[in-house]
């Protein structure tokens, strides 16, 4: 005999981007919810966000305000986001003031009138908005359990006529633990902000969620002109494709490079090329960039510290035309100086911009300007968030170069102030050595996960074409890695050197 | 105090043209003149409950008696309905109430445009008097919200 078929749950849509994917798929129809936090997290602008992507006239929202903000109030705020739907109002979505009701009678004159309200438009959802304040002021002095009771027989109430319902109220967090309401409810929606600086950080978390699954923890929301918007932990990238069993050698442009590398950087790979201030980290990830789209791969370039204007001139000036790639919609050059977005909102824009241009190459230039870009309250994620969006991006296939600035060392040979291995397949480094009265500059390729890679220490030069490797490995010296190397053969002749790079002017 | 508009006066005057001419009568006993008064009360309350239609009537009915001084005899009740209305019937005339009716509404629109926008706002009539063509009144032109000063 087989199995009878369980329940299917549908889940209304939220229409808050990113809230779907936090969430499992959307709000799980006809269950009873909670929208929490203090003032100003965001909590009704949410509620009327999901009233307005699932009211119909057909099968209307009711919202009920009792002895909170009034309707008129909040539709003068409301109608400013873009959600917002006037069409709507009325027929699809029903505002009702209790208030008079609550402070004339009690909460069982609140409850016979939603009773009464719910069974002759049998809405799709109800809101009681701030339901916190409704029963503080019914029930002081009264017992729990009369509140229990009033709480249970509103949520059987609401399910029985196949209501999704939203609760919103100010709670504090530690009333979680000892306010029934919680315990009744099948899901938590609960809003948090916290100032820090000169930033405020808002973060929505699903504490509670009755028969699905949810993204857990703490995730960074937004209020913008579209309302709220949700930045999953995830990025919404867990149904990413994964990487290609034998992926192939992407030419980064500069030949000898590709060599040291084995063939090029594998595709999928993310790549790290670190070095201090001026050894060609941003020329080095432009020859990337450029290459790619010379071979019909579009690319995203990320940065930070140099505005899209002065970055493509620059391309220009080693022969790199980038202009007509951006033109063309192959190339997608992102500034981003936000300075109080999250780490998961900028790494959405960076997706966003992927997706739009089908990005095979992404460059990030660099690490650090982007973790300075954030605001101070972010920067702890920092690394926890890169770390999922890099594994999620290679693991599409998307191939990542990133630069990252660090102090050289005259001792020792540093390769990043952060713990990096588990950010890289590949690492580039580059380093000033001292070498017959200049400095001069080498590169080694320290590291390549799928491959194997040359050991040899090669100096370079930045000229008019970029990057330029001029020189097989040294033998003549030794310790090259601490910058100042002991000369251990005989001195080369070598003619003076005017001027041993051509700099690229801008 | 301001004068209501004179937007805002097309406007109720429309309404109240309909509104005498249908006899709808709303529950409240109103002079016909005060019917869209009436009406447009009941449905607001529904948004801002007693005290938020009552501190809206209180607000718009000194501006209306900067216009009509006899409205001092009016007084607005804890849920916004008007007080003293069915008196003024055998005081005033036909012409009279009326002109006092939509100088009330006026007010009372004017107050509600600068609030939450021209667009809501006719939205909300359109909701009350679906029947009562609005579109060629052209109240959405010139500033975007009603000067309350």
């Amino acid at each position: 005999m087989s199995n009878p078929a369980r329940v299917t749950i549908r889940k209304l849509p939220t229409d808050v981007r990113g809230l779907d994917d936090i969430m499992g798929g959307g709000i799980p129809e006809f269950s009873f919810n909670i929208i929490a936090g203090m003032p100003g997290c965001g909590k009704t602008t949410l509620a009327h966000q999901i009233v307005f992507a699932n009211a119909t006239p057909k099968q209307p929202a009711l919202y009920f305000t009792v002895l909170g903000e009034p309707a008129l109030k909040m539709l003068r705020y409301q109608q400013q986001y873009s959600f917002f739907d006037e069409a709507k109002l009325g027929q699809a979505i029903r505002f009702s003031n209790l208030g008079d009701l609550l402070l004339e009678k009690d909460l069982n004159a609140v409850l016979e009138e939603i009773i009464r309200q719910v069974t002759a438009a049998k809405p799709k959802i109800v809101v009681v908005d701030s339901f916190r304040t409704a029963v503080r002021k019914a029930f002081s002095g009264t017992s729990e359990v009369e509140m229990q009771s009033f709480i249970q027989r509103l949520s059987q109430f609401l399910t029985s006529w196949q209501a999704t319902t939203f609760l919103v109220g100010e709670y504090a967090v530690e009333e979680i633990r000892d306010n029934p309401v919680f315990t009744f409810v099948d899901g938590i929606f609960w809003l948090s902000q916290v100032a820090e600086r000169n930033s405020v950080v808002r973060k929505l978390q699903i504490m509670k969620l009755r028969g699905q699954a949810s993204v857990p923890g703490l995730h960074t929301i937004r209020i913008s002109d579209s309302g709220v918007q949700a930045f999953s932990r995830t990025l919404g990238l867990n149904r990413s494709k994964t990487k290609t069993m034998r992926p192939r050698r992407l030419s980064c442009g500069i030949a000898e490079l590709d060599k040291m590398l084995g063939g090029g950087i594998l595709e999928g790979d993310s790549c790290l090329v670190a070095g201090p201030s001026g050894t060609g980290k941003s020329a080095l990830a432009t020859q990337f960039i450029a290459e790619g789209l010379r071979h019909g791969e579009p690319g995203i370039v990320v940065i930070f510290e140099e505005r899209p204007h002065g970055y493509l001139q620059r391309a220009a000036s080693f022969g790199l035309n980038l202009r007509t790639a951006q033109e063309e919609g192959t190339l997608e050059t992102l500034y981003l100086r936000p300075l109080d977005l999250s780490v998961d909102e900028t790494m959405q824009e960076i997706l966003d911009a992927i997706t739009r241009v089908g990005a095979k190459r992404l460059v990030i230039d660099s690490l650090v300007g982007f973790e300075m870009a954030l605001a101070p309250g972010f920067r702890a994620d920092f690394r926890e968030s890169l770390y999922r969006m890099i594994g999620a991006l290679t693991g599409a296939g998307v191939t990542i170069l990133s630069t990252v600035e660090i102090e050289d060392s005259f001792t020792s040979l540093q390769f990043s102030h952060y713990a990096i291995s588990f950010l890289t397949d590949d690492i580039i480094r580059l380093r000033y050595v001292e070498i017959d009265g200049q400095l001069r500059k080498v590169m080694v390729v320290v590291k390549m996960r799928g491959g194997n890679h040359s050991k040899d220490i090669r100096e370079y030069v930045i000229t008019n074409k970029g990057v330029v490797i001029i020189h097989p490995r040294r033998t003549d010296y030794t310790g090259l890695t601490t910058g100042i190397p002991q000369q251990t053969g005989p001195r080369k002749t070598q003619e003076d050197e005017a001027a041993p790079e051509a700099k690229a002017t801008t | 105090m301001s004068q209501a508009s004179l937007k805002m006066r097309h406007l109720a005057k429309r309404l109240s043209v309909f509104e005498c001419r249908a006899g709808t009568a709303s529950e409240a006993k109103v002079p016909p003149a005060f019917e869209v008064f009436e009406k447009l009360r009941a449905y607001l309350g529904t948004f801002t409950g007693s005290k938020g239609i009552c501190e809206l009537v209180s607000c718009a009915l000194p501006r209306a008696r900067a216009e009509i001084p006899w409205l001092g005899a009016v007084h607005v009740k804890a849920d916004g309905a008007l007080e003293g209305l069915e008196e003024l019937g055998a005081k005033h005339n036909r012409d009279e109430l009326f002109e006092g009716g939509i100088v009330m509404v006026a007010q009372l629109l004017g107050l509600l445009v600068a609030f939450i926008g021209q667009s809501l706002t006719l939205r909300f009539l359109r909701e009350v008097w679906p029947e009562v063509p609005l579109d060629d009144l052209a109240i959405s032109g010139g500033d975007e919200n009603e000067n309350t000063e």
